[in-house]
């Protein structure tokens, strides 16, 4: 199929970008474009004006500011597994990457249009979550950071307002006490995940959880945490028994949708044995 | 805006909208490659600064004043880039479509990535080679020996289009500047069985750029079916081009062409169609219930849904269950699942200045879709030319007239030429699938394991449309019941109408999915007996002894040209016993299993099959073959050269070929049912034989001597001393009024069998329902091998198609149905990390039926695929997995400890 002939505008800041927005009533910002392209094809989506914001420097490049790693919106998939300061400080986004999509696809897609499309089923929004990462919002009033635990809000429902720009994710930087693991299960190599979680806590130098996040992907309309898990796993020494005891906690927690090829007690069997392999994964220093 | 392209700057403004592949292809840089149109496959793969990109997935735009390289710009001048040289070395492609998105994702590897291919190359899809040869490239292992003048046969020697394919310069049906060219879409039925109560073609037809609009009232009202066989009538004419009642979600319900394909696809979205919708039925076993809706009014009502109905009995299988010590009865199904090759259906239609009309077709038998048009629209058939380029893979589902008609409808009514290339979504809701069957096979046995009696029911799913329907079910109860000896057997089959998208041929033919059937069902009946599977059935595979006999006691034309199933048995024991295998994933939750299956076919089927070759001396003293079967990946061009330098005594690149074109090559039926080296071959072998005689009766009748005097050499004929050259030879012949051509037909009868056995060893984790394949050995008895670099080929990608059938392909419908995963990204057909490499290995036999001791061997060995991986399974887990796929949620399914 074909998609709509629209029209296309580059802007080079974030002001000209969301101005051409608001001026089209019917736009979509592009990114790297590997959802929104498809989605144009299918006719998913049909706007009239495509924003591109390629050009706009401040969504550009990956800088430490204090314990703060900002990596603008436009940095690329395939940036995550070459960037130094990103496997120094966010090493969760490296060791996720090598899941994201395809090498074809991790060069042009970016980790701001992930975040912002937030794709239930996609590996860098949950790892927002797990890295308590915050999200800078260009809008209306200027820049505004949210929280992730605030940003993922429906099924492809974020904080951002219409017209709203991800500018920037802001992810914590780890430290030598910090331990994380990401892994997902999936039908075909290399497909999408069944279920897929990543996890970052700060341990002791006993190896007794300082705390820790824990976030679950495929499993429901917007990446979770499991709190409860993370409560319990609080100021404990991950072992046999730890884990079997928060693998119990997983039921409670999530609630995936019917699916026929994929049935809720399957994907929560499958959340228990996740959560167990990657709390193995950390109960010695990563 | 500024381009940069393979090294050529210039200034073009994209269309709104327009992808980068679409620009690069409307520029004429025909080597990007459409398989997709979502970045799933990978073929469109070009660099953008030196990264591989899917070109479908960037809008032209973001290329503006960038560097954009294609595979048509990778080499330097004549010198190839090293991975395209590799390519040709290991003959890393079969059809070529995917190769070029293939080279350019390859060519960017660097050595820590070609240290991960699984992950690196998940991107591009292969559908058939099994990625085996791509692997071998990669590697730098060269598979093409030395074309040696004489010894053509029996060597690995290269595609002739080869150095097209790597370059970027081959061209596929769809690579083509026709000026003035119009676009075809279609608008697809949105319900499974309506009856359409009007159409609106007004609002289509004030869409900018909408020439035309046609419904099932602007098309000859002729009955025929899109099944493509040489005698039409095992296919019901249960089809019109445009109908008036839709039969199946995706059937076509009106064509708009258009000046672009967007204007087209516009046109069809602004159709108003007003439908009655009717009651639908999907299951077979409910169409054939009294009450259930009846497809089709058109003379078989008296039968309802039951399109055909095949039955058959030796012996006594009363007698035989009476007998036995051990009884054995189960149910097991196939699924529903679609060819994906790269190159969807499509044609291009146009008028020459003589008013002749010619269709470029991506077919596997254009001589019978000529045929079938001519049906259609009355034409002469002198009027008409159908022919094919390169065509990107088949596998069955080109045995079918899909998209010919309607160009052809268009370019009559506007006298413009006419294009309509499918979709990848059409290839899933408007194309051919395989039939999903249902078999019940019952097996009684001594206990020692001697069979007493074999009785199998297949319930064949054939959708909207009969086609293939009654071919498919009798292959279901022929071949893979002669591969047992028992005195009693019976078989009954039933082809059923449903509101679903129509089954077609699919390689294996409906033997594969009985093949499943009984494969699985010999080894619950060992188990039963306590008897080893290898031991079962070599105490009753039948033997080069045996009169081969299915369920009908009537005489056949099958026989043995050879045997080599025993060898075959013995070489998969030998090679699971003692061959490379990988080891069981480190963990807890492996269960570790093998299995074994075996698989007899028929070379060619048992409905009329003809093919005819014309060669002559060429004035340089090389040679022109025109044959008229399709080369679609199958290798048959490459096959056929070397039959005939084989005869000649030359070497196979001295041999120009040209095939599957109604004007240039004789008649051919078409590529299917594992006829091109059978028929096809035999033709060109017989062609070849009358030319050699042809020159050295020539030669002994200008020397006064014996042709049997003389020999053909590669450049010359010699006899003692003497040595006249070729290109001497010629002048003088033709000189003299002589001409070196000669023609001959062959006609498949009597067919012989081959034999394929799959072992598999395997390990599936108990928790996650994950399966490692750890070993796959696969013996096959294809008599001699002409090119036992392309048989590795076929057996290589039948292996992996039959992996995703077993474990990962499904078309998955709602209750209303509606395919819920039309695209690649949710249907999954194999990725390189989905493919173990196999151990392949040859029984040594000769047949006397096929040419040069060659048996068929393009589809048999998919066929032991998913049963051996059933067996394996169930050796590991003591869970017979009945049904396919064998998907992580059914394996969880059964796995999970009951409460």
């Amino acid at each position: 199929m074909k998609a709509r002939a629209f029209s296309y505008v580059r802007s080079e800041t974030l002001a000209d970008a969301y101005a051409a927005f608001a001026q089209a009533g019917d736009a979509s910002y592009i990114s790297g474009g590997q959802s929104l392209v498809p989605a144009l094809a299918l006719r998913l989506q049909a706007p009239e004006l495509l924003v591109d914001l390629g050009a706009v420097a401040e969504m550009h490049g990956v800088t430490l500011d204090g314990d703060m790693l900002r990596i603008g919106g436009l940095t690329r998939h395939a940036q995550m597994l070459t960037e130094p300061l990103i496997a120094r400080h966010a090493p969760l986004l490296a060791q996720a990457a090598p899941h994201v999509a395809h090498p074809a696809i991790r060069n042009r897609g970016t980790l701001g249009g992930s975040v912002a499309l937030a794709d239930p089923a996609s590996e860098f929004p949950a790892m927002m979550l797990a890295m308590d990462a915050r999200m800078e919002i260009f809008g209306a009033a200027g820049t505004r950071l949210v929280p992730a635990d605030a940003y993922f809000q429906d099924l492809y429902q974020t904080a951002l307002e219409p017209g709203e720009i991800l500018v920037a994710l802001h992810v914590p930087s780890v430290g030598p006490r910090h331990r994380w693991a990401f892994d997902e299960l999936t039908r075909r190599r290399g497909d999408y995940a069944m279920v897929g979680a990543g996890l970052q806590g700060l341990f002791e130098e006993d190896g007794r959880i300082e705390h820790i996040r824990i976030a679950f992907f495929s499993v429901a309309a917007t990446p979770v945490r499991v709190k409860s898990v993370e409560a319990a796993l609080a100021g404990r020494k991950i072992d046999a028994a730890l884990i079997a005891h928060v693998q119990g906690l997983i039921d409670a927690e999530l609630d995936p949708a019917e699916d026929e090829h994929l049935p809720p007690a399957m994907r929560l069997h499958l959340a228990r044995v996740l959560l167990g392999r990657l709390l193995q994964t950390v109960s010695s220093p990563t | 805006m500024n381009f940069s392209i393979d090294g050529h700057a210039f200034s073009a403004e994209p269309h709104p909208g327009q992808c980068l592949r679409t620009f690069l292809r409307e520029r004429g840089d025909f080597g990007v490659k459409k398989g997709c149109d979502q970045g799933d496959c990978g073929a469109c793969t070009v660099w953008v600064d030196g990264a591989p990109i899917h070109s479908c997935l960037m809008p032209a735009f973001r290329a503006a004043d960038r560097k954009v390289t294609t595979i048509q710009g990778l080499a330097s001048g004549d010198a190839l880039h090293p991975v395209q040289q590799a390519f040709l070395d290991a003959q890393a492609f079969q059809c070529g479509y995917c190769s070029a998105g293939m080279i350019m994702t390859i060519a960017a590897l660097d050595e820590t990535q070609r240290a991960d291919l699984p992950r690196h190359l998940k991107g591009n899809l292969c559908r058939c080679t099994g990625y085996a040869a791509i692997h071998d490239a990669i590697d730098g292992v060269v598979n093409v020996s030395d074309d040696i003048a004489g010894n053509a046969c029996g060597a690995s020697l290269p595609n002739p289009f080869g150095p097209g394919i790597v370059t970027g310069h081959a061209r596929y049906t769809m690579d083509l500047d026709v000026a003035g060219l119009t676009h075809l879409k279609v608008l697809r039925a949105p319900h499974a069985h309506a009856r359409i109560r009007s159409i609106d073609k007004a609002p289509a037809l004030a869409v900018p750029g909408v020439l035309a609009v046609f419904t099932w009232e602007d098309v000859p009202r002729r009955l025929y079916s899109t099944a493509t066989h040489e005698d039409h009538l095992v296919d019901p004419d249960d089809t019109y081009m445009l109908d008036d009642v839709v039969r199946f979600v995706g059937q076509r319900v009106a064509a708009v062409v258009g000046e672009s394909e967007a204007a087209a696809e516009a046109g069809c979205r602004a159709l108003t169609v007003e439908y009655e919708v009717l009651p639908a039925v999907f299951d077979p076993e409910l169409a054939m219930a009294p009450q259930a809706p009846v497809l089709h009014h058109k003379g078989g009502e008296a039968h309802g849904n039951v399109f055909a109905e095949i039955r058959g009995e030796v012996g006594s299988i009363a007698e035989g269950f009476a007998e036995a010590d051990a009884i054995h009865e189960r149910t097991y199904t196939t699924s529903r699942v679609q060819h994906v090759h790269l190159e969807t259906h499509g044609s291009i239609a146009w008028k020459s200045d003589d008013g002749r009309i010619h269709v470029r077709t991506s077919s596997q038998a254009p001589f019978i879709a000529h045929e079938k048009l001519c049906h259609l629209f009355g034409f002469i058939p002198a009027d008409l030319h159908v022919f094919t380029e390169r065509v990107g893979g088949g596998f069955g589902g080109k045995q079918e007239m899909l998209t010919e008609d309607l160009c052809v409808l268009a370019l009559l009514k506007l006298g413009r030429p006419v294009k309509w290339e499918y979709t990848r979504e059409e290839q899933f809701i408007g194309a051919s699938t395989r039939h999903q069957m249902t078999t019940r096979v019952k097996l009684g046995a001594k206990a020692d394991g001697t069979l007493t009696a074999i009785e199998i029911r297949v319930v064949s799913n054939t959708g909207a449309y009969g086609g293939h329907g009654s071919e498919t079910l009798a292959a279901s109860l022929s071949s893979p019941m002669s591969a047992y000896r028992c005195a009693n057997k019976k078989g009954e089959g039933f082809v059923v109408y449903t509101n679903m998208v129509p089954g077609g041929g699919f390689r294996g033919y409906g033997a594969s999915q009985s093949t499943f059937a009984i494969e699985c069902a010999m080894d619950d009946l060992a188990k039963l007996l306590g008897i080893d599977p290898f031991t079962l059935r070599r105490r009753n595979m039948v033997t080069a002894d045996d009169w081969i006999e299915a369920i009908w006691s009537g005489v056949s034309d099958v026989e043995f040209g050879s045997y080599g199933l025993d060898q075959c048995m013995d070489l998969v024991e030998e090679a699971l016993a003692t061959g490379p295998r990988r080891p069981v994933p480190a963990g807890e939750h492996w269960a570790e299993g093998t299995g074994i299956a075996l698989a007899m076919l028929e070379s060619g089927p048992p409905t009329e099959h003809r093919s005819g070759a014309v060669m002559e001396l060429l004035p340089d003293g090389r040679y022109h073959l025109a044959v008229g079967s399709t080369e679609m990946g199958n290798g048959s061009v490459t096959s056929h050269r070397q039959l005939a330098a084989s005869v000649l005594g030359a070497r196979a690149q001295d041999i120009d070929i040209i095939n599957a074109d109604t004007d240039k090559a004789p008649f051919d039926t078409g590529t299917f049912a594992s006829t091109g080296t059978v028929v096809a071959g035999q033709a060109v072998m017989l062609t070849a034989t009358a030319l050699r005689q042809n020159i050295l009766s020539y030669v002994a009748r200008i020397t006064a001597t014996k042709p049997d005097d003389w020999a053909l050499e590669a450049d010359a004929v010699v006899g003692g001393n003497a040595r006249i050259s070729l290109v001497e030879l010629h002048a003088k012949g033709t000189a003299a009024g002589h001409r070196f051509l000669a023609k001959r037909k062959a006609y498949l009868s009597p067919r012989t069998v081959a034999f394929n056995v799959q072992g598999i060893r395997l390990a599936v984790h108990r928790i996650t329902g994950d399966i490692e394949i750890l070993q796959s050995v696969h013996a096959a008895d294809i008599g001699r091998l002409i090119n036992p670099m392309q048989c590795r080929g076929q057996i290589n990608g039948s292996i992996a198609m039959g992996l995703g059938w077993a474990l990962t392909e499904h078309m998955d419908y709602d209750d209303t149905g509606h395919l819920k995963n039309a695209a690649l990204r949710n249907y999954r057909i194999p990725s390189f990390a989905d493919v173990p490499r196999t151990q392949i290995l040859f029984a040594d036999t000769y047949d006397t039926i096929g040419p040069l001791g060659a048996k068929a061997q393009g589809e048999c060995a998919i066929n032991p695929i998913a049963p051996a991986i059933s067996n394996a399974l169930f050796d590991a887990t003591g869970v017979r997995f009945a049904s396919l796929p064998f998907t992580p949620d059914r394996i969880f399914d059964q796995l999970q400890p009951r409460p």
